[in-house]
């Protein structure tokens, strides 16, 4: 096998987040350069790298020039994939280091060597070859050219057998090469810069990809741990899950009421900020939702800094929220951290690995400030960054608290921007009012759901939490005694303002009453009238009948006047 | 067991320098019989690890306790190398 200029070819190193940062491997039948001081970890990720290629069923051979085979050995066994490696009869470690008392007359060259390893890589069929502190021996090299020289001649003969060679120096802090090999970074065409350092009486560790001449890769500082399982980048795992559906669907917090305020509920998949003072119910609020969770059969992930499973549960018990039935059950799985005993980067792995052993639907960190506050050089926005996207890519919906100083909201999570990058943000508060503290709950912000911007008063009793009405007065929101009393006052005035009515509408039917009294009166007095009227018409008609009859010829007695009227009528 | 063990890889240059001055120097100190074996690790590398020699060339000088002690390099430096040999020198 061998490569051209224009063909990089990479070979996994089965390291998951090494693999990832240098974009599928590193260079194929070419030696890749591995620089650090001394304990940075670079005969670690060397083994780490041969024991995931006996995994692989591949061969491995570890020329080691500095330490001696048991102590090569020894290395290896303390981590998980120590035994594998070691029983594996793929595997050999080559015994290089120079004799102490070996001295130099004239030039030499590593020709032995590479014969040796060419025969041991034929029977084995390797691979992977690492040359672990090649600087002890090259420091007998008469000059810097001839020691560069054997290093190119490494690297021509990684090509002619086909090797994928990890070279290992030491080299300070700044430098891209081993004191007396300046230049071989020129040489070859990837190497990796570790550093170990300490901050804060912690120890910083990070990997840096100093060069990698034809691929695309992470150029960063990356923050590194070793443990157990070997070197981790625990921010550049490998998730692969890029493309999220984003879901409609919304998960009760566990307030009937507080999901009707944003929308109801928050979508599948989000996350949540919490942040509020020391006991403005963050952790209940947090405890709630991980029931409500549970209620609907999901797994949730409970993490707690510095606070015991034990007085956790039986705190949240006392305001009827259980979670002890789910934990016994499995649904809740509750981690209690202690913050200040690791850096933010390990916190952040641990979340990792439970998130990958217990493979939950929800998560709770309670409070996420506390892990924040873990001294790293590497910064808590990392952290938050990398956790936020994690969940995110996992669909997993999260529910984080912090806890926030007086007059400031954000508090410690603003260190970690966590209220920048969660979607939803609720704000508990006290206020304090009428010599009184009660609970307060605003919601922040909501991203993609309408969502009530008003402050509410939260209750919290022994039947676990709810949200008051709202009582607006003028421009404040009431709550607590002020809240009752005012309720009270509402009351009373509107039993006041029924009973006037009460009143008024008796008044007035009384009124009724009467002026339909007067009106049948009236009434009555009219047709009274009008029989009077009626009467003395009659009369009025008689009396001029009678005048009529009185009137009668017969009855009257002529004068003269009328005899000689009538006379002339006749005539 | 010899007394010289000379690695070598195949005909290099380098180890044609160190035969030769390999050579000249025992013949220096009188000491043209010790006929000093050579191994090459082209053709013999197990011979290596047996030795734990893997710079060549170089020249091991072994002692009655199994160990000995090793001069790196074509043998150029001929102060080096005569110290080195001092103690076969005839006397």
């Amino acid at each position: 096998m061998s490569t051209t200029e224009y063909s990089l070819e990479k070979r996994r190193t089965g390291i998951a987040d090494l693999d990832r940062v240098t974009e599928g491997g590193l260079p194929a039948g070419q030696a890749t350069l591995i620089l650090g001081q001394a304990a940075a970890g670079k005969t670690v990720l060397a083994l780490q790298v041969l024991a995931r290629a006996i995994e692989g069923g591949e061969g491995a051979i570890f020329v080691s020039f500095e330490e001696s085979p048991e102590q090569v050995r020894r290395d290896a066994a303390s981590f998980s994939w120590g035994a594998e490696l070691l029983a594996s009869d793929r595997l050999q470690i080559i015994d290089a280091r120079p004799r102490i008392s070996a001295e130099t007359a004239g030039d030499f060259d590593l020709e032995g060597l590479l014969s040796i390893v060419a025969a041991a890589s034929a029977q084995l069929d390797a691979c992977w070859i690492v040359f672990d502190g090649i600087d002890q021996l090259l420091q007998y090299q008469s000059s810097h050219k001839a020691a560069i020289n054997q290093i190119r001649r490494v690297e021509e003969a990684c090509g002619q057998y086909g090797w994928t060679l990890l070279l290992t120096g030491k080299a300070t802090r700044d430098a891209d090469a081993p004191a007396h090999l300046e230049g071989i970074e020129f040489l070859l065409s990837a190497s990796i810069v570790l550093t170990a350092e300490i901050v804060k009486q912690q120890l910083n560790r990070s990997l840096r990809i100093a060069k990698y001449r034809g691929s695309g890769h992470i150029a960063n500082e990356l923050p590194m741990l070793i443990d157990d399982h070997g070197i981790t980048l625990p921010y550049h795992y490998a998730d692969e899950n890029n493309d999220v559906e984003a879901t409609n669907e919304r998960l009760s917090v566990g307030i009937e009421r507080l999901d009707a305020l944003l929308g109801g509920g928050i979508y599948r998949g989000s996350s949540l900020l919490i942040s509020g003072r020391p006991g403005t119910a963050k952790s209940t609020l947090a405890g709630g939702f991980a029931e409500a969770a549970a209620a609907r059969g999901e797994r949730t992930l409970y993490i707690s800094f510095d606070e015991l499973e034990g007085p956790y549960v039986r705190n949240l018990e006392s305001v009827g929220i259980n979670l002890g039935d789910p934990i016994n059950t499995g649904l809740v799985r509750f981690q209690s951290l202690s913050a200040f005993a690791a850096r933010v980067t390990e916190h952040f792995l641990a979340i990792r690995r439970l998130l990958d052993a217990f493979d939950p639907h929800c998560l709770v960190i309670d409070p996420i400030s506390a892990m924040l506050k873990a001294s790293a050089t590497e910064g808590a926005n990392m952290a938050t960054e990398q956790l936020i996207d994690l969940v995110r890519r996992r669909g997993i919906t999260t529910v984080l608290t912090s806890l926030s100083g007086e007059q400031d909201p954000e508090g410690e999570a603003t260190q970690g921007q966590v209220s920048t990058l969660a979607d939803s943000w609720i704000v508990l508060d006290y206020n304090v009012r009428a010599g009184e503290r009660n609970r307060s709950l605003s919601i922040v912000k909501s991203r993609g759901s309408a969502h009530s911007n008003q402050q509410r008063e939260l209750l919290l009793g022994n039947q676990g939490l709810d949200l008051a009405d709202v009582y607006e007065n003028g421009s404040e929101v009431l709550m607590g005694t002020a809240r009752a009393a005012r309720e009270r006052e509402d009351a009373a005035a509107a039993r006041r303002r029924w009973l006037e009515w009460q009143q008024r509408r008796k008044d007035l039917e009384q009124k009724i009453a009467q002026t339909d009294k007067e009106r049948r009166r009236l009434e009555a007095m009219m047709e009274l009238e009008e029989q009077e009227h009626k009467e003395s018409e009659r009369q009025d008609e008689r009396t001029r009948e009678q005048i009529k009859q009185r009137r009668d010829p017969e009855l009257d007695s002529k004068t003269p006047d009328d005899d000689a009227k009538d006379r002339r009528d006749r005539d | 067991m010899p007394l010289l063990i000379l690695f070598v890889t195949g005909n290099a240059p380098r180890t044609q320098r160190a035969r030769a001055n390999l050579a000249k120097m025992l013949e220096q100190i009188g000491r043209g019989d010790l006929g000093p074996h050579e191994i090459d690790l082209l053709k013999q590398p197990q011979e290596g690890l047996t030795y734990s020699v893997f710079a060549t060339p170089s020249l091991l000088k072994t002692d009655d306790g199994g160990g000995g002690s090793l001069l790196y390099g074509d043998l150029s430096d001929s102060d080096r190398l005569h110290r080195f040999l001092a103690d076969l020198a005839m006397t």
